[in-house]
């Protein structure tokens, strides 16, 4: 069984803190979490919310309806009441009509805590109660993360959640919590999971210039600097961070950028330089809904042909879609690893889903584990940079190494000097392109989940992985056989790989029907695959108002 | 195919400023005692763009503007390399204004050498951010109505920890300016060199800038900000060249915490070698 829990308000209300303050706690008692945020372009007001849904067995994504919403502002009834479960229950902070719990929250919080801003942890004692839930894991937790204020902070916390679970005694296990194991499991979101990926593999330079939904990466970098050692630089502009992180890798350090679709715009010439030079430039493109400025706050998979084919002329590349908090952690050092390997840039492709969620994970290793960044140590006197190979990979030195490394953006010849000699620039172009073989040979295929013999397969790359693997389990529930493939690299592809996991050759079964669960309008994995060879009628099953796909949709929607 | 001539003999016009630039840099090199194996050229595009494939470095020849984050990245990364960005007016003043100004603000320790000719060379002949007022060109027909970029002035208001300008035409103070801008510790260095564009620029010729540039004073107190101030923004019948402003605040890279143990590549080595 699950549970949801949403807790709404203003922006600036504390509807983050009051969610987070959950999410632990309930986490601590051992229940499956999975969170997840709906906020607003803006600073304060509005309406935002902060979905929990907790369960006694693992969790893939959120869903429509609440079982308790917690309101910190009697307007956001008007939009969520509506989809609250008729067996939920309804907490307000105020005065309270129509059958809901009022509980002054912030007006508790002042008199027990002597500040409004303890009223997450009266809200947290009221929904406790509600739920049936014993005080004390609360209570403990917020001793834990209260530590450092200090015994005075602690026990004004404990006085607010035990407050709240009092005024809530009227409504006490009106909503029966799943039943916790006991043992504490760890969450991660996408945003903390994909910068430790990054940290652990070595990433010593980081420039970016905020935007949303990658600032969250691009902070939590600068949170762990000190620690890992890592310059973090707020850049002028998008161009700038790139053309920084170029030159980073150039001096020889794994370094990476952050941004989202409007700000990858602007490093487009730079991914192209990083092509031409042959550098291992990282960049991680959170995705949310354009054109233009567009939906700042809200998901989007619309940039995948975009990282594609960003980028003047033609170069390898390598993009990544990670699926999880637990894939983005290792795809980011995958992407830091197949750039170096490589010498060619390589995107992450997140969304503000991913960036937001946070879900029980095993522990993510917090270990530097410094990537194999494939240099060549003692260059000889007549080294050149660019020397043509069969696999197309130039053994690669440092400046300062003992031999000069040249390196131009015009057409060049072996030594890296510009040229216009047109046979040495097809030598060179075919040199860069003939690492794509080697790359896709390397691909990560997709994953499969499911039944062996489903006659229907969910299609689905990048954030969408939770909410397709809960949709396959609903349709297994209902007796209907079903599977998903996921790919979380998307490009390249090894297309005989691909083509035999969906069925497609190998004198296996051939599916009867492909659906591509999308965030977007047009479908743009279906073309990637027949752009990687990969013939199949893929049906669109798609969605792009800006909000995460859920599990339960995507079943409804296949029509089984 | 018919694959014109290549080689690598530099592509600039006869009786060009950059060769003077070209051939007095190499002396500087040697006067300032650099280390060719620690030397980076970065440059963006335009002809002066060229230079660093005329002579023996490590060279990042990157995209047209965006030469100093390139540098920033660089020197981040190790901040043991020198680091000298060697790019024109377009290059520095135009398409990378931006970046000029912020490299400013960060004081970072890069040296940047500024072919100024105040016209566009390579896209033949259009305005370039350092063109006078009525400069005429077959895009400017009318002359050019924007008020010329006033770098000196710029990297002063910002506190540039070393300004000056030379003049190609007397190698001499060229060779002392490029000098003492590559032994200047603790920030960024910005040296702008007047620089004829014999094909494309018939109003600033040798000879007019020959006309015009006066050696600042020895008297001058580069660390007087205000003086410095009046002495960058003299602009017409007569152009002071020398040291115009200096000043002691530290480098970026000296205040980056991260930095303290080395640079960042070697800090990676280190790690890999724990490995």
């Amino acid at each position: 069984m699950d549970l949801n829990l949403r807790i709404a308000g203003e922006a600036g209300q504390g509807v983050q803190t009051t969610g987070g303050l959950l999410v632990g706690a309930l986490a601590e008692m051992g229940l499956h979490v999975f969170a997840m945020q709906s906020y607003m372009s803006r600073i304060r007001g509005g309406l935002n919310w902060f979905d929990v849904r907790i369960a006694d067995e693992p969790l893939w994504s959120g869903r429509r309806e609440a079982d308790v919403l917690v309101a910190l502002r009697p307007e956001a009834l008007a939009t969520l009441q509506p989809h609250v479960a008729k067996t939920g229950a309804v907490i307000l902070d105020g005065e309270c009509r129509d059958g809901c719990l009022g509980i002054p929250l912030a007006k508790v919080a002042k008199e027990m805590g002597g500040s409004d801003v303890m009223a997450n942890a009266v809200a947290a004692g009221a929904v406790f109660a509600v739920l049936g839930y014993d005080l004390k894991p609360l209570v403990d937790y917020l001793s834990v993360i209260f530590k450092k204020k200090g015994p005075e902070v602690i026990g004004k916390n404990h006085r607010c959640a035990e407050e709240g679970a009092r005024l809530a005694a009227s409504f006490a296990g009106r909503v029966r919590g799943p039943k916790p194991s006991g043992r504490p499991v760890t969450v991660a979101s996408g945003t903390e999971a994909v910068g430790l990926g990054a940290a652990t593999a070595g990433v010593k330079f980081v420039a970016s210039y905020p935007m949303t939904p990658s600032t969250g990466v691009f902070t939590y970098l600068a949170s762990v600097a000190d620690a890992y050692g890592i310059v973090v630089e707020q850049a002028e502009d998008e161009i700038a961070a790139i053309n920084m992180v170029a030159g980073a890798t150039y001096a020889g350090v794994p370094a990476m950028t952050t941004t989202s679709g409007g700000g990858f715009s602007l490093m487009v010439e730079g991914l192209s330089l990083a092509g031409m030079l042959e550098l291992p430039v990282v960049i991680l493109v959170g995705q949310r809904p354009g054109p233009a400025t567009g939906l700042p706050t809200r998901t989007a998979q619309q940039d995948l042909l975009f990282a594609l084919h960003a980028g003047h002329g033609e170069f390898p590349r390598a993009i990544f879609a990670p699926g999880t908090p637990e894939q983005a952690y290792h795809l980011a050092r995958r992407a830091l690893e197949t750039a170096h390997k490589f010498q060619t840039p390589v995107i992450l492709l997140t969304d503000q889903f991913l960036a937001d969620l946070q879900v029980d994970t095993p522990p993510l290793d917090g270990t530097l584990r410094p990537i194999d960044r494939h240099i060549l140590a003692s260059p000889p006197p007549d080294y050149v940079r660019y020397a043509v190979t069969a696999s197309g990979i130039s053994p690669r030195a440092l400046p300062g190494g003992g031999a000069p490394v040249v390196l131009d953006s015009d057409a060049h010849t072996e030594d890296g000097h510009i040229t216009e000699d047109l046979e040495a620039h097809v030598r060179l172009q075919d040199k860069r392109m003939a690492k794509l073989k080697g790359m896709a040979a390397e691909a990560l295929g997709p994953e499969r989940y499911g039944d062996e013999e489903a006659e229907t397969i969910l299609i689905c790359w990048g954030s969408t992985y939770g909410p397709c693997r809960e949709a396959v389990d609903r349709l297994r529930a209902k007796g209907e056989p079903a599977a998903m493939l996921h790919f979380s690299q998307v490009w390249p592809l090894d297309a005989g790989a691909v083509r035999r996991a969906m069925g497609l050759e190998g004198g296996v079964k051939r599916p009867k029907r492909f659906l591509g669960v999308e965030g977007n309008a047009t479908g743009q994995f279906a073309i990637v695959l027949r752009e990687a060879g990969v013939e199949a009628a893929v049906e669109p099953l798609l969605q792009c108002d800006g909000m995460p796909f859920t599990g339960e949709a995507i079943a409804e929607r296949t029509g089984l | 195919m018919i694959n014109p001539p290549s080689d690598n003999r530099p592509a600039w016009c006869p009786g060009c400023g950059n060769f003077g630039i070209l051939k007095v840099f190499d002396r500087a090199i040697a006067a300032a005692g650099i280390d060719r194996n620690r030397l980076v050229l970065v440059s963006g595009i335009g002809q002066a763009a060229k230079l660093p494939h005329y002579t023996r470095a490590n060279v990042f020849n990157g995209l047209h503007g965006r030469a100093l984050p390139a540098a920033t990245g660089i020197k981040l990364a190790n901040h043991d390399l020198e680091v000298v960005v060697t790019s024109g007016d377009g290059d520095m003043y135009g398409e990378g204004g931006n970046h000029f100004l912020h490299t400013l603000r960060r004081n970072i320790g890069l040296k940047m050498f500024v072919h100024n000719n105040q016209v566009y060379g390579l896209t033949k002949g259009q305005a370039s951010p350092t063109s006078d007022e009525g400069f005429v060109t077959k895009v400017q027909t009318h002359g050019v109505i924007l008020r010329p970029v006033m770098p000196l002035a710029l990297a002063i208001v910002e506190d540039c920890s070393f300004v000056a300008r030379s003049f190609v035409g007397d190698m001499e103070h060229l060779e002392a300016m490029m000098t003492a801008a590559l032994k200047h510790k603790g920030g960024t260095a910005l040296l702008d060199i007047l620089q004829p564009c014999v094909s494309f620029n018939k109003v600033n010729t040798w000879q007019w800038y020959r006309d015009r540039v006066r050696p600042i004073d020895e008297s001058h107190d580069p660390f007087d900000r205000v003086k410095a101030m009046d002495l960058a923004l003299r602009w017409g019948d007569e152009i002071p060249i020398g040291i115009v402003y200096r000043s002691n605040r530290p480098s970026f890279e000296s205040r980056l915490p991260a930095l303290e143990k080395g640079t960042l590549v070697a800090q990676f080595e280190a790690a890999e070698a724990r490995e």
